[in-house]
């Protein structure tokens, strides 16, 4: 109680870290056996090498560091969230190395941190002549890294279940609130992953049904579901020219941006509580409207357009901005500004806060248009005493300042990026949109990064992007308060 | 086991702190969502509502509740979120009370019938407690086990004591005592043969009822009796001792309020009640501090009542006891020379364990101290407890076997003790250990 304290306990955040990495190790075992069922011995190999070296690394860091206590307390959740996140692109880019899939470290850690955060911006252009292997391992990552790589250990490692967990979940789980579900922290991660396992297994069996096979179906399901968007044909899911696809594939993106405590407690019943929530209105409205003016657009300058097949492209374009996927049927270069920029718009607010969506989230925009809304009837009615109301529960004054803080970095932070990016000589529209593409982690394209390709790009700009996409997941706070002095000293 | 906590006051909070480390489910109810944010950092759930509201209770889970403990600041909301709560489903129901009528053993079965299974009182236990150390001047804490025939008692040990410097191996004090933790510089630990007792240790000794004047010579401890109490503020802790005893001792209250000064000397005839600042020296000199024979402190400030018996100890009062109710400043205040520390949430937490332990209540007893807790269970046919020896039982050095009653007779444990079905065996738990435990004895 009365030791000497120290600042941060950078031991054992190392030391749980270990642990993390056996465990990416033990996840790099699933592309391998793939791999080996699919005959491809040599990538099965290869994959075998990473998971030595992760789990050779995580088990030195076990073993041979001993912190003086462990206790984790707010800081160290901060630290340990951070890292992870960068530790486990590290280690899980080495499949993509020793493969060859491919060649320079920053195009592998590119493509890593872009499964894991769900971006989906990719750097492979011939994905379909990938072995099984790594086409899963790309797969993977997303499902992970969707629902959360702390969520996951939480659910599985007990030793996170005491208050240092709360701090974790905390910095990693988006949102406003952080909803829990049961009493304890391992019991409300395991009910969000059995929630996430079982649609899962319901969209792979639709796919399944369709024209995919059972190695396509998991790996768009995976792709989908965590709003990823890598996918396995080279012209992602247009490769497939079916409208069942299609529609299986918007439905649950839909449900893979809806905030997951909210489908955990529909799973129990409780019907109303979907058509109750405000953000699941707005979610719906935004589809709905969106889809709408984009198939005006498309219907004006081309009356001859097929109804059925130019709705669903429309929606699919749509949910799979909104969702924050990337995942593509029609080239965004062909459509019409207008169009264009209505996808630009649903990329920065993305979908709902606790889904596995990136970007702003409908709720902090709800939030702000309420606030404006205030604002201007204060206007008017100086005297006037307003709330922001959110689910029939009052936001705080503090929350909103909080909600405010947080756009506005948003917008600085994209600013700051695109003007970067533009240093490369990089027209100005398509380095905005892919910084706003990375940090949304939806993972579309346009201009020079088309159909979502990001290879042609220099490497300072991989790297930058990276940084973009896992400040985008982490919310930004977790990953910018790193940055800043008064974390580091006493 | 999953509990549901009505009201984030001070007890509740503590109360919510303490078992959610103790791997419980808990969930905290309370209106006024300002008090429930700064428990969001726990593991537990907290839950936005009135505790006497049946929706807020529904929607926190109370009918699947294991434990239902109402702790908010009005005991009458506390009787009626229990019989709430009962009538939804909780298994068993707690109320905090103050207000000795509803103790009484006649009117217990008017709460049973009502749904609120049992009363805590802290007020009440604080004054049984201080009783207890009014009686054993010399000790710090005194716990009576399997109906007083094992006790545990706290004692300060000082330069004259035989056994400072002396590893624990060489102490014989009697077959029948065990020291089992002492608490040094603020932490408390299970210690092991080789560990030296130092000045200024207070040592936890698990003794049989007849032995217990042996640890008063080894501690060079010697024993006072007192006839005269000053007590500085005229709490309701104040009154409960006052009732208690107020024929017993000669009881003089000092409080500053006039109004209630009133009231005491209305309410207790047999005490004098003086109106003054009790922290002034000259009401205390003019009262003749230094005739007393005790000093108790029970105003609400903890620092006050610290700084209170400091002073008191230099005008030459033998015992002093203080109630401290900010739990950090319980260690600091232990280091000083307070005699007895009172401590309502650590009586109401104390009472709650017992509960948790024993879902009859009957058998367990329990005794919380700040970082720590003391258990009496009884080992039932089948627990694992009675099938291995107590060596092989794997007890961390979290927690340890103070001491076992067989057949009304109390007995040191050793590793090679074999426990059996019946017995009654004191265990001494660190803080977050006591589950651990409770798996051994189901």
């Amino acid at each position: 109680m009365f030791e000497r304290r120290h600042n941060i306990n950078t031991v054992m955040v190392l030391k749980v870290l270990g642990w993390l990495l056996i465990l990416e190790a033990v996840m790099m075992l699933v592309p391998v056996a793939v791999s080996a069922g699919y005959q491809e011995y040599t990538t099965a190999k290869e994959i075998l090498y990473a998971v030595l070296i992760t789990g050779a690394v995580g088990a030195l860091m076990t073993t041979l560091l001993r912190p003086r206590s462990t206790e984790m307390n707010r800081k160290e959740g901060f630290l340990l969230t951070a890292l992870v996140w960068v530790l486990f692109s590290l280690f899980g880019m080495l499949p993509f190395l020793f493969t060859g899939a491919l060649k320079t470290v920053a195009d592998a850690y590119f493509e890593t941190m872009s499964g894991f955060t769900t971006t989906g911006a990719t750097m492979c252009s011939a994905v379909e002549s990938l072995p099984h292997g790594v086409l899963l391992w790309r797969a993977l990552i997303q499902w992970i890294g969707g629902m959360g790589i702390i969520l996951f250990t939480l659910a599985v490692l007990p030793m996170l279940n005491h208050q240092g967990g709360i701090q974790l979940f905390n910095a990693e789980v988006s949102g406003i609130t952080h909803d829990k579900l049961r009493p304890r922290i391992s019991e409300t991660a395991k009910s969000l992953w059995m929630v996430y396992i079982v649609l899962s297994v319901i969209m792979i069996i639709l796919l399944w049904i369709g024209p995919m096979n059972l190695f396509d179906a998991v790996c768009q399901t995976f792709a989908a579901l965590s709003t990823g968007g890598f996918s396995t044909r080279n012209a992602s899911v247009g490769g497939w020219h079916s409208n069942y696809v299609n529609v299986v594939i918007i439905v649950f993106m839909f449900i893979g941006g809806m905030n997951f405590s909210l489908l955990y407690t529909v799973s129990h019943g409780k019907l109303k509580a979907l058509l109750k929530n405000d953000i699941f209105r707005w979610y719906l409205g935004i589809v709905v409207v969106a889809t709408l003016l984009c198939f005006m657009d498309m219907w004006l300058s081309n009356p001859k357009t097929n109804i059925e097949d130019g709705l669903i492209a429309c929606g699919f374009e749509v949910v799979s901005g909104l969702s924050s996927t990337g995942f593509v049927v029609a080239d965004l270069d062909k459509w019409n500004p207008f169009s264009v920029m209505i996808i630009s718009l649903l990329m920065v607010s993305c979908a709902c806060a606790g889904s596995t969506t990136g970007g702003a989230k409908i709720d902090r925009m709800v939030v702000l248009l309420k606030n404006v809304k205030n604002e201007l009837s204060h206007a008017i009615r100086p005297n006037l005493v307003t709330t922001v109301k959110l689910n029939d529960r009052v936001i705080t004054y503090e929350t909103v300042q909080k909600i405010l803080a947080f756009l506005c970095i948003y917008a600085l932070i994209l600013l700051v990026s695109t003007t970067i990016i533009t240093a490369y000589k990089i027209p100005i529209l398509d380095s905005m949109f892919m910084s706003l593409s990375a940090l949304g982690n939806v993972g579309y394209g346009y201009g020079v990064t088309t159909g979502g390709l990001y290879s042609n790009l220099p490497d300072l700009v991989k790297w930058l992007l990276s940084l973009d996409m896992l400040m985008g997941r982490l919310e930004l706070f977790t990953v910018l308060i790193l940055f800043t002095k008064g974390f580091w000293t006493k | 086991m999953k509990i549901v906590i009505a009201g984030a006051g001070e007890v509740g909070t503590h109360l919510a702190k303490l078992l959610s480390k103790e791997d419980q489910d808990i969930i905290v109810i309370d209106s006024d969502e300002g008090k429930l944010i700064k428990l969001e950092m726990y593991n537990l759930l907290t839950s936005a509502g009135s505790p006497t509201s049946f929706k807020s209770l529904k929607n926190a889970g109370v009918d699947k509740a294991d434990l239902f403990i109402a702790v908010t600041p009005y005991e009458t909301d506390n009787v009626i979120a229990c019989e709430i709560a009962k009538s939804l489903g909780a298994k068993k129901t707690v109320a905090r009370i103050d207000n000795y009528d509803f103790m009484r053993m006649e009117n217990r079965g008017f709460f049973i019938n009502h749904g609120v299974d049992d009363l805590i009182y802290p007020e009440f236990l604080a004054a049984e407690e201080m009783v207890i150390a009014l009686n054993r001047t010399w000790v710090r804490n005194w716990f009576e086990l399997c109906n007083g025939e094992l006790n545990i008692i706290g004692v300060k040990v000082r330069d004259n004591a035989k056994i400072v410097g002396m590893p624990l191996k060489d102490v014989y004090m009697s077959n029948y005592a065990h020291i089992s933790a002492i608490k040094r510089n603020h932490e408390t630990i299970i210690p092991r043969g080789s560990d030296i007792i130092r000045t200024n240790d207070i040592i936890y000794v698990a003794v049989a009822n007849s032995d217990t004047h042996t640890i008063l010579k080894m501690c060079g401890k010697e024993e006072i009796s007192i006839k005269k109490i000053l007590v500085m503020g005229g709490s309701r802790i104040a009154v409960q001792l006052a009732k208690m005893v107020g024929s017993k001792y000669k009881i003089t209250i000092i409080e500053s309020n006039l109004e209630k000064c009133h009231k005491l000397s209305d309410r207790l005839p047999e005490c004098n009640i003086i109106h003054g600042d009790g922290r002034n020296p000259e009401i205390l000199e003019e009262e003749g501090i230094g005739d007393y024979d005790a000093f108790i402190a029970l105003t609400d400030s903890s620092e006050t009542n610290i700084l209170g018996c400091l002073s008191a100890k230099e005008y030459g009062v033998k015992k002093t006891i203080a109630e401290v109710e900010n739990i950090q400043f319980i260690s600091e205040a232990e280091g000083l020379n307070i005699g007895t520390i009172i401590n309502k949430k650590l009586l109401a937490s104390s009472k709650i364990f017992q509960i948790m332990l024993d879902s009859d209540a009957t058998n367990a007893k329990c005794l919380a101290l700040a970082d720590a807790e003391v258990a009496e269970l009884v080992a039932r046919e089948g627990s694992k407890i009675t099938r291995v020896k107590v060596k092989d039982l794997g007890l961390s050095s979290e927690a340890t076997i103070a001491g076992l009653l067989r057949d009304g007779k109390g007995f040191l444990v050793q590793g090679d003790t074999q426990i059996q079905v019946g017995d009654h065996v004191v265990m001494f738990c660190l803080n977050g250990s006591i589950h651990k435990i409770e798996r051994l004895f189901n």
